[in-house]
């Protein structure tokens, strides 16, 4: 039947729409974020947000003179994240991650990452995919 | 059947704009036959557009056939128990009694909303400060049940099986119902996650999970709001659930009601009522009611008055003050 076949596409548009609300823009990357500065977070979580057009972790980051600094880290739009099988109880508050993330270009303690590990090793995928996709473009550099 | 595509792919396009900016996606309305087409079209009245009108299809895969374009005709947005007309609750110097509030009968069964006394309290302090923390004002989407009562119409799409769609004129705010067992959301957003199931003749719909969460409200302030019902401040929690029915009392009439459970915030399950009444135009549509900028002042209009529309500094470029 017809109905099959433009049901799949409505209901992923409604995925898309249904967290909506929010005014401003959708910025690229390379507009807000810098890809030759990335930048090692360590630290627990202090709460997930999940609005579009991205999540944000905010981690609780301890410097070396051991001041906390709370750090934003966006992550992939909940639909991009609940298809890969996150829910509410994926990040609780308190959880320790380690993030390899790009830094913002205005200097902000806030970046963009595409995955998140774990202190037992396990990796999490944010999905991010301009992130992901500079990742990649690094590594194949690197590897030229 | 290509009346029906036509219909779906405009609700996907209407559905997908939501989120993108723009205009392009917009579906235009239906244009006027040409002149020269017209006694031929006179000769053979135009096909009716099966799922506008509901047509002469009574059902759709043994069950009743819901498509269409609905609307209520009640006071509820304004305030869902019974409530005299009012003054507005902000604004009238500006727009008089436009913004005047409609007297109503009430939909809640048994006239007042069972709220326990810390609920009550939250009830009635959003209610001395609205519209300021009202989703509404600052074309936040609205969640279910007031998307289903406030003034605009919204459209029903049904096919033989599967889920179904709803999609509501005010904001491109929208739903799918999955059909099948009631689940446990993976997180709460604003519209909820809705199951439906056939009941006999009635299309039944458990929504659960809603919040708006962490909420901007005017001026910058963040904090933690509700789903509203109404504008008067009445609302309903992140643990509520809401079980509608609809039930078709005639092929343009659907008896509509919601009950709403939540025992952390009413002694007991309450019950809405109200008739949801068929737009009957040859025409009928859902328009455009994107009404991000129409919040604009409501939600930043404190930065026009310190920084000026442009952004640039202070009293010379703050709006003329009345």
């Amino acid at each position: 039947m017809r109905m099959k076949s433009w049901r799949a596409g409505v209901i992923g548009a409604i995925l898309m729409a249904s967290c909506g609300g929010v005014a401003y823009a959708h910025h690229s990357f390379g507009a807000e974020f810098d890809s030759s500065k990335p930048v090692k977070l360590e630290g627990k979580v202090i709460k997930f947000e999940w609005v579009n057009p991205h999540s944000w972790i905010h981690i609780d980051v301890v410097g070396p003179d051991g001041k906390h600094v709370e750090w934003r880290v966006e992550g992939g739009a909940p639909s991009a994240l609940l298809r890969r099988g996150w829910n509410r109880n994926s990040l609780p508050p308190g959880t320790q991650i380690t993030v390899q993330a790009f830094r913002s270009r205005d200097g902000d303690t806030r970046a963009s990452a595409a995955e998140i590990s774990f202190p037992n090793g396990q990796q999490l995928s944010l999905g991010n995919p301009t992130t992901e996709a500079v990742i990649a473009a690094a590594k194949r550099a690197q590897g030229q | 059947m290509k009346q029906y595509l036509k219909l779906a792919a405009a609700a996907a396009v209407i559905i997908a704009g939501a989120g993108i900016a723009d205009a392009q996606a917009q579906k235009k309305p239906a244009a006027a036959k040409p002149a020269a087409a017209a006694p031929a079209a006179a000769a053979k009245p135009a096909a009716k557009p099966v799922m506008k009108s509901g047509g002469s299809m009574a059902t759709l895969g043994g069950h009743p056939n819901l498509n269409g374009i609905w609307q209520a005709i009640t006071e509820a947005n304004y305030n869902l128990e019974p409530h005299d007309s009012g003054d507005s609750p902000s604004g009238s110097r500006q727009v008089g009694a436009l913004g005047a509030i409609h007297g109503g009968l009430g939909v809640v069964e048994g006239g007042v909303i069972p709220y326990k006394p810390d609920a009550l309290k939250q009830r009635d302090a959003y209610r001395a400060t609205a519209p300021r923390y009202d989703p509404e004002a600052a074309c936040y989407l609205p969640g279910i049940p007031r998307a289903t009562y406030m003034s605009f119409p919204f459209q029903i799409i049904q096919g033989e099986k599967g889920d179904m769609l709803m999609v509501y004129e005010y904001a491109n705010a929208n739903r799918a119902i999955k059909m099948g067992p009631v689940g446990v959301p993976s997180i709460d957003t604003w519209m909820g996650t809705s199951y439906g199931s056939w009941k006999g003749n009635s299309l039944e719909v458990v929504t659960l999970s809603q919040s708006p969460g962490e909420y901007k409200a005017p001026a910058g302030e963040m904090m933690e709001n509700k789903t509203w019902l109404d504008r008067s401040g009445n609302y309903l929690g992140s643990n509520s659930s809401v079980t509608e029915k609809f039930t078709l009392i005639d092929k343009d009439h659907i008896a509509y009601e919601a009950t709403i459970t939540d025992p952390d915030l009413y002694t007991k399950p309450w019950k809405i009522k109200l008739t949801l009444y068929r737009r009957l135009e040859p025409n009928a549509e859902l328009m455009d009611f994107r009404c991000v900028p129409y919040s604009e002042e409501f939600l930043y209009g404190d930065l026009h008055e310190t920084k000026g529309p442009s952004g640039v500094g202070g009293e010379a470029n703050a709006p003329a003050k009345n």
